[in-house]
C-alpha cells in the first residue's frame, strides 16, 4: 500500500485501493477515509464510508438503463455527511469496484494483522 | 495501516448480513403470530389466542435480544419493514400447521448461520447463537405436540374445543 504525504498538511495518507477512476486513502491519524472520485475528494469516517458502499451498490443500474423515463442520473448522499455524488450509471459501476476493491483491502489488512501481530506468540 | 474494520466492529459484513436478516425474521415472526392471535380470536379460540399472543411477544424479545447483540459488538442492526403479514386462514389447524412450518423455517436459518459463522470461524457469534438453538428446540417441540392434539382429540364434536383448552398445558421438560 503506498504511502502519500498531502501537499499542504502533514498528514499521512496510505493508498487503500485505486483503480483507473479513482482512489480510497486511509488515514490514521484522522481515523478516516479519504475517496478521490469523481473530481473531488471527499472525507469519511468508517461508518460513512460503509454507508457509501451500500447506497452506492443499492442503485438500480439495469432500471437506469432500460427505463427511457427513470433519469439518467442518481444523486447519491448519505445520512451525516455533507457530501453528495451525482453519477451516471458508468460513474456509478466505476465507483462500486472502487468501493469493493477498498473493503476487499480492509479484509486483507485484517488478515495480515491477524497473522503477524495478533496470533503470534512472541 | 489500522485495522478499521476491525475496530469498528467484532463481526464481518456478511456476519452482520445473516443477523439482520434473522432481525427481519423475527419481526415478521413476531407479526405473523400477532396475526394468529386475533385469527383465533375473533373465532372463539381464546386457549390458542393467548399462545399466540405470548409467541409473538417471545419472538419481539427474541428479535431485540439479536438486534441488542448486533449493536453491541459494532454492527449495524437495521430495524426491519415487515409486510404481507397474513391476516386469515382456512382452518384452526391450518394456523397451527403454519405456525409448525414457521419454526422450522426459522430453525432452519439458524442453522444456516451457525453453518457460516464456523466456516468463518467466529466462534463468539456462534456461542452467543448456542441460546436461540436451543430456544428452537423448545418450539418446534410444542408447536408439534399441539398439531398432535388435532389427531389424539379429533376435531368431530367439541374436538376443537377441547384442543383449545389443551393448549396452554403443553411444555418442553428438556431431557
Amino acid at each position: 500500500m503506498a504511502l502519500i504525504r498531502t501537499q499542504f498538511t502533514s498528514r499521512k495518507l496510505e493508498e487503500v485501493f485505486s483503480t483507473s477512476a479513482g482512489a480510497v486513502y486511509q488515514a490514521d491519524s484522522e481515523r478516516c477515509l479519504y475517496v478521490d472520485f469523481a473530481g473531488k475528494r471527499t472525507r469519511l469516517n468508517f461508518l460513512c464510508f460503509l454507508r457509501l458502499k451500500t447506497a452506492v451498490e443499492k442503485v438500480d443500474i439495469e432500471q437506469m438503463l432500460l427505463d427511457a423515463e427513470a433519469p439518467d442520473l442518481e444523486i447519491i448522499s448519505i445520512c451525516a455527511c455533507e457530501h453528495c455524488f451525482v453519477l451516471d450509471a458508468t460513474e456509478i459501476l466505476a465507483f462500486r469496484e472502487l468501493l469493493q476493491g477498498a473493503f476487499v483491502m480492509f479484509k486483507l489488512n485484517h488478515i495480515i494483522k491477524d497473522c503477524l501481530y495478533r496470533l503470534p506468540v512472541s | 495501516m489500522k485495522d478499521l474494520i476491525r475496530i469498528k466492529s467484532m463481526l464481518s459484513t456478511e456476519t452482520e448480513k445473516h443477523l439482520n436478516q434473522q432481525i427481519k425474521k423475527e419481526a415478521y415472526a413476531s407479526a405473523i403470530y400477532l396475526s394468529m392471535a386475533g385469527w383465533c380470536d375473533r373465532n372463539g379460540f381464546q386457549g390458542a389466542a393467548d399462545h399466540f399472543y405470548k409467541q409473538s411477544d417471545e419472538e419481539r424479545d427474541h428479535q431485540l435480544k439479536l438486534f441488542k447483540f448486533l449493536s453491541d459488538m459494532g454492527g449495524t442492526a437495521i430495524s426491519p419493514e415487515v409486510t404481507n403479514v397474513k391476516q386469515e386462514f382456512g382452518s384452526f389447524r391450518e394456523v397451527f400447521e403454519e405456525a409448525l412450518e414457521h419454526e422450522i423455517a426459522v430453525t432452519q436459518s439458524f442453522k444456516n448461520i451457525m453453518a457460516h459463522l464456523h466456516k468463518e470461524g467466529d466462534y463468539v457469534t456462534a456461542e452467543y447463537l448456542n441460546w436461540f438453538l436451543k430456544e428452537q428446540r423448545e418450539e418446534e417441540y410444542v408447536a408439534r405436540r399441539i398439531l398432535e392434539l388435532f389427531d389424539v382429540i379429533g376435531e368431530e364434536g367439541t374436538g376443537r374445543w377441547d384442543i383449545d383448552r389443551h393448549i396452554h398445558k403443553i411444555e418442553y421438560n428438556e431431557a
